[in-house]
């Protein structure tokens, strides 16, 4: 039975509309896998010079007995952001006479079948074989390669435990996101123990005493049970699914929207769009966070001002690339509906205008206190903060119309590969080229960047002053490709 | 109202629509019938203008529709799930839509307010997304959402399909309403013969994408109806059921 379910879910992985739509994205995918895993072999491989190098003081066996804990300790915050229950698959098959038991244990030994299972184990391994084999013998290195495996099955269920707590009470998770902050402040903030030491004293005893393997690998193996057992009781599917406990949804109104029309209606509609689904939501979160990005460039005096435009580029336009690149995308599920109401598409267009440009100058006012680095910085930024709503909404939208690939909103971001193709890639270009284009002629040929500036500064107010001539252009293109656009959107 | 000349739809190499000359006049109540794959969602798509067809055109009010935007001032239409904005509260989604007609929230409201018995407490202040609804309520916004257009052509794909006996009933009062009292155009498909020829005074029958029938409904319509469709079936049997009932045609 178990055989069948694996062959079942080998069918849905390749026969998945999302796997077999792209065989760019799928060998793109591929070969990003494959670099990873290049480089943990590379860096499981020289591991034993990397450690000596850090830690001249220490023995090579000791200071890899202290970073192991810290390993998995950064391993479950991971797992807890990046690895997916292996749930909502079980639904056709709870009504058939197949014995629960099957069912959890299918569910509960997929759940190994994770990227994150097998890092640890390509790693470490060759460390393993290379310094403790030799230097501690089989015993001990089998019972270290052991218990590493036993931590990584634990670490596993600890967290797809968590992970199912949460679903059915979202405060479970932000209890556990706390603890694990807390467990890191106190070592690297407040000093008031050591990770590293704590894992010492543990895989120090290991190399002692071997037979003491058997803790993680007990400890892996209740998880393991807690896990069975929690699913058993719970093989529900509303306690299954990845949805939350609904609670009551409001209809909200945005009042500072009410001036702008018609145009704020849709710009309204939009803001809910992305507030209420998991994916736009992130890449507005992205957004915020990249307002950070600053700190990590202008920090070095490595970089000059050529980097700045590239900076405040993206702090102050990140929403406009990483939403806009998905542009209609986004409303595909009911793109039937607005090609046959009554927006005008132009109107639907200024409504993207207007949304790009609160969203950036929101962004702008937010960037204003790295004037601590000059308030030249602050200047730059608002020259790219104009090309954003100048130039790249511009750009972003012509490449929309490109785009026929429907998203479901309700899936997360990670790892989501819905919705991208060719266009996406082909739209970081004239993004990233365009702005130096201008601004390096002026820096390099003609020894200004001030002129550089404002060159790219009235060429984006000129763009701002000729929106009505691009949205006419972008419509007249849409007119000639939107049923192409349609039927792609209606492709679930 | 709708004029069909020469309509024709071919996905890969099969002609899913091909209708010569059709005419719907201003005030008449159409019901759209035929098996699944019979061209019924397809004739809809292009009527609105959300597919290309291969040759001919649909004309509203003698304008063609390809391109246009005048037809949309007074067609209002529900397809399926796709014309609902799915992430939004129905109170939200209905202000929007009236708001595109110039109505104000009491308008809406009030519009609402009136429909209170086709919604059966279930749409209005309830606390939910419209993508958290069953699909039966979905259908009810969706029928709302048209009637708050005050539409001149109605058009409704399977409407009856998802939704209970009780809304059944309610709906088709209200298309009777909306035809009889205030002229609008309707145009329904529907698997469920009964329903189709009680509300309708004009079948069209589809077979592979041709309208096969063109009758005007009478008494006997629904007899001839089941006879179609009961393929080697003797019709008027007691315990007879008409295979063509499909509660649920995903397209």
């Amino acid at each position: 039975m178990i055989l069948t379910f694996f062959n079942h879910e080998l069918k849905a992985f390749w026969r998945s509309k999302n796997t077999g739509k792209s065989i760019a994205v799928k060998v793109f995918l591929g070969l990003m896998m494959l670099y990873l895993l290049a480089c943990v072999l590379f860096l499981s491989f020289v591991l034993d010079k990397l450690l000596g190098e850090l830690f001249p003081k220490d023995d090579l066996v000791v200071a890899f007995c202290g970073i192991l804990l810290v390993y998995f300790l950064y391993d479950m915050v991971m797992r807890l952001q990046l690895q997916e229950l292996p749930t909502l698959k079980v639904q056709p098959y709870l009504h058939l006479p197949v014995k629960r038991n099957t069912i959890i244990s299918y569910l509960a030994l997929t759940a190994l079948f994770s990227f994150f299972n097998l890092w640890p184990i390509v790693l470490f391994t060759p460390f393993i074989v290379k310094i403790i084999l030799p230097e501690n013998g089989a015993a001990v290195a089998s019972a270290i390669w052991l218990s590493i495996v036993g931590i990584s099955v634990f670490n596993n269920y600890l967290a797809l435990y968590i992970k199912r707590r949460a679903n059915l009470n979202g405060w479970i998770f932000l209890a556990v996101g706390g603890l694990l902050s807390l467990i890191v402040c106190g070592d690297y903030i407040w000093h008031l123990y050591s990770i590293q030491k704590a894992s010492n004293l543990v895989f120090g005893n290991l190399l002692k005493t071997p037979v003491l393997v058997m803790v993680p690998l007990l400890m892996a193996i209740a998880m393991f049970y807690i896990n069975f057992f929690y699913l058993k009781d719970n093989l529900y599917l509303e306690e299954l699914s990845s949805k939350k406990a609904e609670d009551r949804k409001s209809s909200t109104e945005i009042p500072l929207l009410g001036r702008f029309g018609h145009i704020g209606d849709l710009v309204a509609n939009e803001i809910k769009l992305i507030l209420r689904n998991k994916r736009p939501r992130s890449a507005l979160v992205m957004g915020l966070f990249f307002l950070f990005y600053g700190l990590i460039f202008y920090t070095q005096k490595v970089y000059g001002e050529g980097m700045k435009v590239f900076v405040g580029m993206f702090m102050t336009g990140f929403f406009i690339i990483s939403y806009g690149q998905f542009m209609y995308s986004w409303q595909a599920a009911h793109f039937d509906g607005i090609l046959v109401s009554k927006v005008k598409f132009r109107d639907f267009l200024r409504a993207k205008y207007l949304l790009f440009a609160m969203v950036s100058t929101v962004a702008f006012v937010l960037t204003t206190p790295y004037a601590y680095f000059g308030w030249r910085t602050v200047m730059i930024h608002f020259v790219m903060y104009l090309w954003n709503i100048g130039i790249n909404t511009t750009i972003v939208l012509w490449f929309a119309n490109f785009n026929q690939k429907r998203i479901d909103l309700t899936k997360g971001a990670s790892f989501n590969w819905e919705g991208v193709g060719a266009s996406q890639l082909l739209l970081s270009f004239p993004l990233l080229i365009c702005p130096y284009l201008i601004y390096l002629p002026f820096r390099y040929l003609l020894h200004s960047s001030d002129w550089g500036f404002g060159a790219m500064a009235i060429i984006a107010v000129v763009g701002i002053a000729t929106r009505d001539f691009w949205i006419k252009q972008l419509e007249k293109d849409f007119y000639n490709k939107r049923y192409k656009i349609a039927e792609g959107f209606r492709n679930k | 109202m709708i004029e069909i000349k020469n309509l024709k739809k071919v996905y890969n190499g099969i002609t899913v629509v091909n209708i010569p000359a059709l005419q719907i006049q201003k005030g008449e109540s159409v019901g759209l019938v035929g098996n699944n794959g019979a061209g019924k969602t397809t004739l809809f798509r292009m009527i609105l203008d959300l597919i290309r067809p291969q040759a001919g055109e649909v004309l509203s009010k003698g304008q063609v529709v390809a391109g246009g935007e005048a037809w949309k001032q007074y067609t209002a239409a529900y397809l399926d799930e796709g014309f609902l904005i799915d992430y939004l509260t129905p109170e939200e989604y209905l202000y929007f839509i009236g708001g595109l007609h110039q109505q104000s929230k009491a308008q809406v409201d009030e519009e609402m307010n009136a429909l209170s018995d086709f919604f059966n407490g279930e749409i209005i202040k309830k606390g939910k997304y419209i993508r958290d609804l069953s699909k039966g309520n979905q259908c009810k916004v969706g029928v709302a959402s048209c009637l708050l257009q005050n539409p001149e052509l109605l058009m409704l794909d399977e409407p009856f399909a998802n939704i209970d006996p009780s809304t059944q009933f309610r709906l088709k009062n209200i298309l009777k309403d909306q035809n009889k009292n205030k002229g609008v155009t309707t145009i329904v498909s529907s698997h469920d013969l009964n329903h189709v020829t009680d509300v309708c005074d004009r079948i069209l029958l589809m077979e592979k994408g041709v309208v096969i029938k063109d009758i005007a409904t009478s008494s006997s319509t629904l007899a001839e109806l089941e006879e179609y469709f009961g393929v080697g079936q003797t019709s008027g049997t007691v315990n007879y059921t008409a295979p063509g009932i499909d509660q649920e045609e995903n397209h």
